[in-house]
């Protein structure tokens, strides 16, 4: 029963706002628990080195701890199934090796961090510094020292995916474009780092660790595999986390040797991770190299791809899935959401001495469209048609859906085409172009871009395992309990770090149980009181956990109206469940009437009903191969030619995601999105230098996308439910991030058309721009001499 | 060991410290209002702006022993001021925030850009902005938050 | 990171904090508005024994008309330039930098004296006070020294303010009511140093043009050549006057991205004050 008010559908303000508003959330950092000591880890300062020895002051002992000291720490392994990976061991505490810049060595404690910060630099490290491998381009097939010894070479996996028959049609485009792409290194940076506190209950014999994590299960069930300890004696909890993104969805050494510390002490311990040390070490994203040509013909239509991708993924894998599916998701999504019948992608993950790669919101994705897009675009220029004319020419139709890719994403539904449409609307293509023509009093270049992608989202158990997974986030779990005076309680599996899960999740079971969602409480986070389930990552949650938190209120419904119906002595079929009531042909009862019966006087339940109300359900979509939300995005640039200074003058996006639970808080993640992916275009990079020292190491130097910066973002709907999913709702939360940097590329691209400069690696900097036009014009100078 | 004594939300506090803690860390640690977050500890982020003698600043950046004879505002403050509370009812009306970690830098931020006359056109707000980071949401909501606030309080800037 | 261990002093008078600075050596540091030195303490690149805290001192703080010029206390803040709290004698030039400088939080705190004892090479006030022909006027155990703004930095974090002495003032020449200026600051993030900044004033009236580049992998960079055609009021060869100022300063070892940003950025602010 769609309810306008709160149910599936409605704007809802958070419920989550209040805490956040009065400075009442309680993030990691906020807890310290009566005895707290602070850990700071003593990193390594070299990219590539041998541990000789490590000394420790002696007023130090029993307070520094290397992993000699923590015998009990296994190493991190992440299992993949696909063929040929190879998968390094990764000690928490660096043992005999150090491979990157910033790699934990020794945990230092003191009682407060400033001087744990102080036991660090006093401890001695012998290094022999080996050469490191800062080219995974280069260095794939091996180098003097390579990054595992044992390897032989420096590549954790490499693969080919093909379709059709890209030789052929090679042979017969009339239109051929090779082109380098490059996207560099970055942090996801949300704004609060990392950080850990552990400590052992005594009274539950068991440790407990509240982490800034995105996965609480899942680490749990890390931890209990790498310190060799049942579950049932670790509790994990993610209390308030200031924005994941990706990065806090992976397993660290930190968290692992926080937990040894606590079963080690006999006191709390906390890590709480700075910024610097957050753009060191926490995981890195996007470092990609692509070498694609694109083949068409006359009119536009394009015939074939052939890629070649290479990863940079690192000194270690992160668990679970390591950095095995950055590459194979980029090979897959490259085709974007055309029509393209000719493929080939050989892709390379290759291990450097770098701080290990992660995903960050879209992983492979914004990869994928930032080259097709581009290609898209000098197709178009190629054969003197608008850029978006191509695009329609080569889209996947409505009618053809469900359609499989040729990197084999199996499309389900949605107008693509339709999408380009309205954000050209929203941007007033026309408009732009007029202004062109006039030109800037300034002189500065107006250019517009677009780029269009759908999304994988809410994929299960089928696609992680053909990618190989050890580790399948598959489905999501919800207990739903009625307490006894009729307030709701939703436990779940996933967690939720500002995509306001507690109020959506709230609706969803609004939605089922006619119950307010101010009378309904959401639980997450919390190995303790949620079953199973697999974190907040992979657009997955609000199909996921909407999905079981649905079934599971079902369930409960279902009772309510057994049990209702037995008060009210009629049918159960007579009866239905709304406004806080069941209500039959000849009165109601409310749902705080029921539980009271289903509680504290079973002796009111109908035969055959049991006592609690109270139901659990896992939900997995119909099919695990994904549910496809897509957009378009445009961007309008200012251009100086002659500084390279860009200025985002309009930014639109004509989006669809299915059913919208809750419109507010699908457009905030939309804009959320975006400006992280400008950030990704225009802003940021953690650049490394020969020596294999990254060369940012403060916000002064890895500039963040500010409200200066940013325009205001349209946003316009199309509604497209799939068939698939619980209410037609698709997953959305990283496709903003996807598009932006192909998009201001293109922006770029058509504002320096005049000069024929493109720049396609990101960010897109001054220094790029201008470099672009000077390589435009000595081409044309050499073309017309 | 340095001893200091400085109002914070009105309250007169007295303690002893050492001069190498910031402020953000007395606040959080000493007087455990952890309404005030760290993000960078170099003054870029914003996610540590409290009120110090009435005028924004960064916490991080502050020695608390040279806040001695200080008044302090936190985001746990503010009781009663009128333009904080409109501006938490246009923050939550606006969905002006999502994980929450530069909400109270962020409020504390609007409220002065609000106060000194710069809410009037996106642009005085955005440029006002400049110095919160805010990675959830895009500042699209924020800037509209912040617009719809200044309107209802309109004498005061 | 956590400041590594110090010790504090607020002394009552500047007398008092010269004094100290003195007896303390080389541990010691001087604290204003700490943006930069507790930044700089939390990353660890600074770890002073001592901090001496003139933030307050009353005599630091004061604006006043001093003849044809206004002295500005070494502790007045970015924030009290930007709005105009303070004397202005240079008809909105300094009101403007003062507004795109870091942010706003910032500003709150950060000195004009802190800006020029430290120097940065992207920072802004030793450069503005260059091209407003500005004096400092420092004060250390041997009494009051007068140092020229343009003399004054001397290397990037470099100047000549000795360990023991502490900036007091600084004297700016009133621009006269028909002098002109130009400013411009590239950057992509607002509140970012600057990648290129220039500054042009003309004070005719007053016989005083100057150019000025900051940003500039060293000291403010001096545009003498563009400054002459500055005075002149002459536009046309003004490309290559910046061009000859630019070769001539081959020790800052601009790439050629850098001495293209630097010309457009003199350029332009060149063009601000011609027009």
């Amino acid at each position: 029963m769609p309810d306008d008010r709160f149910g599936v559908g409605a704007s809802l303000l958070r419920k989550e706002d209040d805490r956040h508003l009065y400075g009442r959330g309680q993030f990691v950092a906020d807890l310290q628990p009566p005895g707290t000591m602070e850990v700071a880890f003593l990193r390594s300062p070299h990219a590539h080195a041998r541990i000789r020895s490590i000394s420790a002051p002696p007023e130090a002992r029993g307070r520094v701890f290397t992993a000699a000291d923590l015998p009990r720490v296994k190493p991190i392994r992440v299992v993949s199934h696909s063929a040929g990976a190879k998968s390094p061991p990764w000690p928490p505490l660096a043992t005999d090796k150090v491979r990157y810049v910033g790699e934990a060595i020794a945990a230092c404690i003191a009682p407060s961090r400033g001087e744990a910060e102080d036991l660090a630099a006093a401890v001695a490290v012998d290094f022999e510094v080996l050469q490191p491998v800062i080219d995974p381009v280069r260095d794939m097939r091996g180098s003097r020292h390579p990054v595992h010894e044992h390897w032989g070479d420096n590549l954790y996996i490499e693969h080919a995916l093909e379709g059709g028959d890209i030789d052929a049609a090679a042979r017969a485009a009339e239109v051929s474009l090779t082109r380098e792409f490059r996207m560099r290194r970055q942090s996801g940076a949300p704004l609060e780092c990392r950080g850990v506190l552990a400590y052992r209950d005594h009274r539950l014999d068991e440790i407990v660790l509240y982490a800034s994590t995105q996965t609480p299960h899942t680490l749990r069930v890390a931890l209990a595999e790498i310190l060799d300890l049942e579950e049932r004696r670790i509790r994990v909890v993610a209390p308030d986390v200031g924005g994941g993104f990706g990065p806090k969805a992976r397993l660290y050494p930190e968290e692992i040797v926080l937990a040894a510390l606590a079963l080690e002490l006999d006191h709390p311990v906390r890590w709480i991770e700075d910024r610097s040390e957050h753009l060191l070490t926490a995981a890195h994203s996007r470092d990609h190299h692509y070498n694609v040509t694109a083949y068409a013909d006359r009119q536009g239509r394009i015939l074939g791809v052939d890629a070649e991708i290479v990863v940079d993924g690192g000194a270690y894998g992160l668990w679970p899935q390591g950095p095995y599916h950055e590459a194979g998701m980029v090979a897959r999504a490259l085709p974007g959401p055309y029509m393209i019948p000719n493929y080939r992608a050989r892709h390379y993950t290759v291990a450097t001495n770098k701080t290990p790669l992660g995903p960050y919101r879209g992983v492979g994705r914004p990869g994928a469209c930032f080259v097709i897009e581009r290609l898209v675009d000098e197709v178009a220029r190629a054969v003197g048609s608008e850029p978006n004319e191509v695009r329609a020419l080569n889209l996947v139709r409505p009618q053809q859906m469900p359609f499989a890719t040729i990197g084999g994403l199996r499309l389900d539904s949605g107008d693509y085409a339709a999408s380009v449409r309205l954000c050209a609307e929203l941007l007033d293509l026309p408009a732009v172009r007029q202004r062109q023509r006039r030109g800037e009093p300034d002189g500065r270049q107006v250019g517009i871009g677009f780029a269009t992608f759908a999304e994988q989202t809410a994929h299960g158990a089928a696609e992680f395992a053909a990618r190989g997974a050890a580790i399948i986030p598959g489905f999501e779990s919800c207990t739903a309990r009625v307490l006894t005076d009729g307030s709701v309680v939703l436990m779940v599996g996933i967690q939720s770090h500002g995509q306001g899960l507690e109020t959506v999740l709230s609706q969803v079971a609004a939605e089922e149980l006619g119950i307010d969602p101010a009378r309904i409480s959401v639980r997450h986070g919390d190995t303790e009181s949620t079953a199973f389930g697999f974190g907040t990552f992979a657009s997955r949650s609000m199909v996921m956990s909407g999905g079981a938190v649905a079934r599971a209120s079902r369930i409960l419904r279902d009772k309510l109206c057994r049990i209702g119906a037995h008060l009210l002595q009629c049918d159960v079929a007579a009866v239905r469940c709304a406004d806080g009531v069941v209500a039959g042909p000849q009165g109601s009862v409310s749902i705080a009437e029921i539980a009271k019966v289903a509680h504290l006087r079973m002796d009111g339940l109908p035969q055959g009903v049991d006592p609690l109300l109270d139901a659990t359900a896992t939900y997995e979509p119909a099919i695990s191969t994904g549910v496809f939300s897509y957009a378009t995005h445009g961007a309008v640039v200012a251009v100086d030619p002659e500084t390279g200074f860009i200025e985002l003058l309009d930014y639109a996006v004509a989006e669809d995601c299915g059913t919208m639970v809750n419109p507010l808080l699908v457009e905030g993640q939309i804009r959320g999105g975006v400006v992280q992916g400008i950030g990704t275009a225009l802003f940021e990079e953690i650049p490394y230098d020969e020596a294999g020292q990254p060369l940012v190491g403060t916000l002064a130097d890895y500039l963040m996308p500010g409200a200066a910066e940013m325009p205001a973002i349209k946003i316009g709907h199309l509604h497209t439910p799939t068939p698939h999913t619980e209410y037609g709702m698709k997953g959305m939360g990283e496709g903003g991030a996807v598009a932006p940097p192909a998009a201001i590329a293109n922006a770029v691209r058509d504002a320096l058309s005049s000069i024929g400069a493109e720049v396609n690696e990101t960010p897109i900097t001054p220094r790029r721009v201008l470099a672009a036009i000077r390589r435009a014009r000595v081409a044309a100078g050499a073309v017309r001499s | 060991m340095t001893a200091i004594r400085m109002h914070i939300n009105g309250v007169e506090v007295a303690d002893d410290v050492p001069p190498r803690l910031s402020l953000a860390d007395f606040l959080r640690g000493r007087r455990h209002l952890t309404g005030t977050h760290l993000g960078c500890e170099h003054g870029v982020c914003g996610a540590c702006t409290v009120l110090i003698d009435g005028e924004p600043a960064r916490s991080c950046l502050m020695l608390a022993v040279a806040c001695d004879g200080r008044e302090i505002e936190t985001i746990e403050g503010f009781a009663g001021d009128r333009v904080m509370e409109v501006l938490r009812r246009s923050f939550h009306q606006h969905h002006a925030l999502q994980c929450g970690y530069c909400t109270p830098g962020m409020l504390i931020t609007a409220r002065d850009v609000i106060l000194r006359g710069r809410a009037g056109s996106e642009r005085g707000i955005r440029d006002g902005l400049a110095g919160n980071i805010c990675r959830c949401t895009g500042y699209t909501n924020i800037v509209t938050a912040i617009a719809e606030a200044a309107k209802e309080v309109p004498d005061a800037g | 990171m956590k400041a590594p261990a110090v010790d504090y002093v607020r002394p009552r008078s500047l007398t008092e904090a010269i004094d100290l600075l003195a007896r303390s050596g080389s541990e010691a540091r001087v604290l204003a508005g700490g943006q930069s030195l507790v930044a700089m303490m939390n990353l660890r690149v600074a770890s002073p024994g001592l901090l001496i805290d003139i933030a307050r001192l009353p005599e630091l703080a004061t604006a006043s008309e001093d003849g044809d010029a206004v002295r500005l206390g070494a502790c007045i803040t970015h924030a009290a330039v930007e709005d105009g709290r303070v004397l202005d004698p240079s008809r909105g030039l300094m009101p403007r930098v003062a507004a795109s400088l870091a942010y706003r939080a910032i500003r709150n705190r950060g000195t004009i004296g802190g800006s020029l004892a430290l120097s940065d090479p992207a920072a802004e006030w030793p450069a503005v006070l260059t091209a407003l022909d500005a004096e400092v006027s420092v004060r250390g155990p041997n009494g009051q020294r007068t140092l020229k703004c343009a003399e004054f930095t001397t290397g990037i974090f470099e100047t000549q303010l000795a360990a023991n002495e502490v900036i007091e003032s600084v004297r700016i020449p009133k621009l006269s009511a028909d002098a002109r200026w130009g400013y411009l600051k590239l950057c992509r993030k607002a509140g970012e140093f600057a990648n290129t900044f220039a500054v042009a004033v003309a004070d005719r009236r007053r016989g005083h043009c100057r150019a000025v580049l900051g940003a500039a992998n060293g000291p403010p960079l001096v545009l003498t050549n563009t400054s002459q055609l500055l005075g002149k009021g002459e536009a046309d060869n003004m490309r290559d006057a910046i061009a000859a100022d630019l070769g001539g300063a081959a020790d800052r070892h601009f790439d050629e991205f850098q001495r293209n940003l630097h010309t457009v950025a003199a350029l332009r602010a060149v063009q601000q004050v011609l027009q």
